[in-house]
């Protein structure tokens, strides 16, 4: 990748990258805001959880490497569902799902 | 104030702010060096690296960039589809305006410009559930975890392929950090709602061959559904 090449493609996704971040923010911070639009803005971090992980656990290639290659990152999922409800710890659940996913991946 | 008890409030600030960023702090750094090493292999140096990490910041955009490029595929689409993944950011952006209110621009905006995927999990339960957090630990929070991101990608960029990192398992580090804020949201049936729309959504759009735009059609759709349940329910 050349100079220019890693310039054009740096700047214009850090440029679109900007306006996606603080654009909103600042044309919603301060204003009384409709309580539906309220209502809607609550809901973004479960809406946006749930799409970050269905994101990461399912795509059109999952099984590609055979089934079990596949149900594997669920099955280490479920075990870091658990951990989270008794730890309710981020720390916890990344040792808990990273080493569940080795010890699967060793069977 | 005097200028000690100053200092301790913002010691105290900075504490709380590392102990909150630690975990994603150690995510990053586990991602962070397989994409400075990707990052290599599209010949990045070490500071464009750090210098891209630094400020583009965002993982999924990294990636798919190297990945793209890598497949030979036109500039052109490699910026329009990095862009388009990276249009969820403007739910996080909308999410936070309230707490922002009160909140000098200068710091807004560098608020704004340092969230990610994991950073807005771990400021906005903050922000809900304790009344002491500000903008300025939110803040240090998100430059912590950039400074870990952002010094991984370039120690991954050094070393280069010297080291094997399996990055399925690496990336399972953030799934498991996503996995746990949402399992962390208070459930009801409005909530649930969202969970299994969003998360429908997402699979439907991949079905359908719209990977770029899975994450925002699918959150957008849970969000919606939300509140048609919340109509229904008050109906």
């Amino acid at each position: 990748m050349s100079t220019s090449d890693f310039l054009t493609l740096y700047l214009t996704t850090l440029v679109t990258m900007l306006a996606c971040r603080c654009i909103p923010m600042f044309v919603l911070k301060g204003r009384d805001l409709p309580e539906k639009v309220s209502e809607a803005l609550g809901l973004i971090p479960p809406a946006a959880f749930a799409a970050l992980v269905a994101n990461d656990l399912f795509s059109t290639t999952m099984f590609s490497n055979g089934v079990w290659a596949g149900l594997m990152p669920l099955v280490a999922s479920l075990v870091v569902v658990v951990v989270a409800r008794k730890t309710k710890s981020l720390i916890w659940c990344v040792i808990a799902g990273v080493g569940c996913y080795v010890l699967l991946t060793l069977i | 104030m005097g200028y000690n008890a100053l200092t301790m409030t913002m010691k105290k600030t900075a504490t709380q702010a590392l102990s909150a960023a630690l975990p994603v702090m150690a995510g990053y750094v586990a991602i962070g060096i397989p994409c400075g090493i990707l990052e290599s292999q599209i010949g990045m140096d070490a500071l464009m690296a750090f210098v891209m990490s630094a400020t583009f910041y965002s993982g999924a955009g990294q990636f798919m960039e190297c990945n793209m490029w890598l497949a030979g595929m036109p500039m052109s689409s490699i910026i329009a589809s990095v862009s388009f993944v990276n249009t969820r950011q403007m739910l996080y952006s909308a999410a936070f305006s309230p707490y922002f209110t009160n909140v000098r621009k200068r710091l807004t905006f560098l608020f704004s410009a340092t969230v990610t995927d994991e950073s807005f999990g771990v400021n906005l339960s903050h922000f809900v559930s304790d009344e002491t957090w500000t903008a300025t630990h939110a803040t240090l929070v998100n430059l912590f975890c950039m400074t870990s991101w952002a010094v991984s990608a370039a120690v991954g960029a050094l070393v280069g392929s010297a080291v094997a990192i399996p990055t399925a398992i690496a990336a399972f580090a953030m799934t498991s950090i996503f996995i746990c804020l949402l399992v962390s949201q208070p459930l009801n049936h409005i909530t649930a709602v969202v969970m299994v729309v969003a998360a429908a959504g997402v699979i439907v759009c991949k079905l359908m061959g719209l990977t770029a735009p899975a994450i925002l059609i699918g959150a957008c759709a849970g969000v919606v559904a939300g509140m048609v349940a919340r109509e229904v329910r008050v109906g």
